[in-house]
């Protein structure tokens, strides 16, 4: 597994441009977007719109990152390398893993960077040690779902372009129906129920929580662990599913 | 026997069937050729021998252990250098090696020596500062079969390895595959469509066509076939060579005739006499030609040899 972490990780920093374009849209999003929809939002929990915003933010990236690592399938699979991994004496789970691995390793630098410019937009976090070790849980298992549902889909589509029109559109809607960009207090009737539904809405309302220093009950976060637990051994079974069906031996 | 192949048939879901109850043996310490024409179901079964696919019928016993029951196993022990180059763009030559080795779980100390030794071997270490995306197609080629060594595999699967090259670096590719087998030991199993190639590198061919095996034999054994005595005569036009196809036939000097655009491909016995015998034909029946000469037999030549052969009511041949 870590071979193959090695040798994705590699290629990333050969290609910079990779890690570029996945945050830049979240980079904007906190820093355009906070700016212009924060003079016309008022009351807000955080105090600071941007703060307010960061942690949808944060999944944002992660969603982006971890796209981008099913491209990588498409690149393995042009050079040939793709084939000469499967047919090695190589754990199917090794192959998995070290390709996700990379992808969430990705999203933690990003995570870092977003961090650190969201510092210059007066954001004041207020996190112990704790809570830190229950935001990095969070965003692992938010990283791992989609990383690992990313793989499955990169080998189920014939070539990248379709791959990314597909992780557009399972991410933006999810984004959107979330509650990344407005409290769900301030909605009403249908559309706060889906977005209630969406199981990032309470991954971004725990790390507001947990960032920002407002009272964390454990049977909020307790549910949405074990839901999150639950799918991440969804996706990355259907993950291992659909690799093992690359090699039919 | 290190390879047993038996009555296997690969069926796709469109229905394509690629391969169609082939069976056949690989010996081992030997270099194998599959020879046939693009379709004929080689890389299917490179593919299915690697562990890739699954056949859809028949049974394959790799060194002693069935195929598809032991695949972990068996991917331990066999190696193969794929039709298109499948080496890292973005890892440096020796970055490229140590993925490799460590893809195979070979020891660090073991594959440092054998790294240092294929660099020596396959001529790669003038190469070793420059970015691998630099490379040209041969040492790129050269590396990609160097990485497929360093696990030292009892089989190494090489699918059309020498496709697209010129004939130095095929002949230079030759003599490194022959001596993977002298120096290591290792059993080659490759596929082609190069009549030279199988003829000059292995020791025993298959030729295959439509997913089933032709015949099967040394290169000294299929000699008839592989190495045919083929006159070329060019005519004006197609229609006159169709024409004069009918009346060759039936003079008794050509085993077989082919037309290939306006040309008149024939088989022959005693290369001189009979390369006499037609041009005399032809003049002293005022037959309009442009050109006569001798050519290198071709695959399709090689097949209509065969199934113009005594032998072909047979379907299955071995020499």
């Amino acid at each position: 597994m870590l071979n193959i972490l090695w040798r994705n990780m590699k290629w990333r920093f050969q290609n910079p441009l990779s890690i570029i374009i996945t945050i830049v849209q979240p980079l904007i999003w906190l820093v355009m977007y906070s700016a212009i929809a924060g003079q016309t939002i008022d009351n807000i929990e955080t105090g600071n719109y941007t703060a307010f915003i960061l942690p949808g933010i944060i999944v944002l990236v992660t969603f982006s990152a971890c796209s981008s690592g099913g491209i990588i399938n498409f690149i393995m699979k042009t050079s040939g390398s793709y084939y000469r991994v499967l047919i090695a004496p190589v754990k199917r789970s090794s192959i998995v893993l070290g390709q996700m691995f990379e992808a969430i390793l990705l999203s933690f630098i990003e995570i870092l960077i977003l961090f650190l410019v969201s510092l210059f937009f007066s954001v004041n976090f207020s996190i112990n040690a704790v809570e830190l070790l229950l935001i990095i849980i969070l965003i692992f298992m938010t990283a791992f779902f989609i990383s690992s549902l990313a793989y499955a889909i990169s080998l189920f589509l014939p070539n990248e372009v379709i791959y990314e029109m597909m992780m557009n559109a399972i991410v933006l809607p999810i984004f959107f129906l979330s509650t990344a960009l407005f409290p769900l207090e301030n909605l009403f009737g249908l559309l706060k129920i889906v977005v209630w539904l969406n199981p990032f809405t309470h991954i971004i309302n725990l790390l507001r929580k947990l960032m920002f220093n407002e009272v964390l009950l454990w049977n909020e976060f307790v549910p949405v662990i074990l839901l999150f637990l639950l799918m991440c051994c969804i996706s990355f079974s259907f993950a291992m599913w659909r690799l093992k069906k690359e090699t039919s031996c | 026997m290190l390879i047993r192949i038996v009555n296997v048939v690969q069926q796709y879901k469109n229905g394509v069937r690629a391969l169609d109850g082939l069976s056949l043996n690989v010996e081992n310490g030997e270099i194998f050729t599959l020879l046939g024409p693009n379709g004929a179901g080689k890389s299917s079964l490179i593919n299915i021998l690697t562990t890739y696919y699954k056949p859809t019928s028949g049974t394959i016993t790799m060194l002693e252990k069935d195929l598809c029951k032991e695949p972990s196993w068996i991917r331990t022990q066999i190696a193969c250098v794929a039709q298109n180059i499948s080496i890292d763009l973005h890892l440096s030559l020796m970055e490229n090696l140590l993925f490799q080795s460590r893809l195979y779980k070979v020891d660090k100390k073991i594959a440092k020596k054998r790294i240092d030794y294929l660099i020596e071997s396959f001529e790669l270490s003038n190469y070793l500062k420059y970015p691998t995306s630099s490379y040209s197609g041969g040492v790129k080629r050269r590396l990609d079969i160097a990485m497929n060594m360093i696990s030292s595999p009892k089989i190494l699967f090489l699918d059309e390895p020498t496709v697209g090259m010129d004939v130095e670096s095929r002949k230079a590719m030759w003599k490194m595959l022959q001596k993977i087998r002298d120096e290591y030991k290792t059993t080659i199993f490759l596929t082609t469509h190069y009549l030279e190639e199988a003829d000059q590198l292995s020791d025993t061919i298959c030729i295959m066509n439509n997913g089933k095996k032709v015949v099967q034999g040394t290169p000294e054994s299929l000699r008839n076939y592989i190495r045919q005595d083929i006159i070329k005569i060019k005519f004006s036009n197609s229609v006159n060579a169709k024409k004069y196809k009918n009346l060759i036939d039936i003079t008794g000097l050509v085993k077989f005739s082919n037309v290939k655009g306006s040309s008149l491909y024939c088989s022959i016995d005693n290369k001189r006499k009979t390369f006499i015998d037609i041009n005399k034909w032809l003049l002293d029946n005022s037959f309009e030609f442009s050109a006569i000469e001798f050519v290198e037999a071709s695959l399709e030549d090689v097949f209509l040899s065969l199934t113009s052969s005594n032998h072909n009511t047979k379907e299955d041949k071995v020499c």
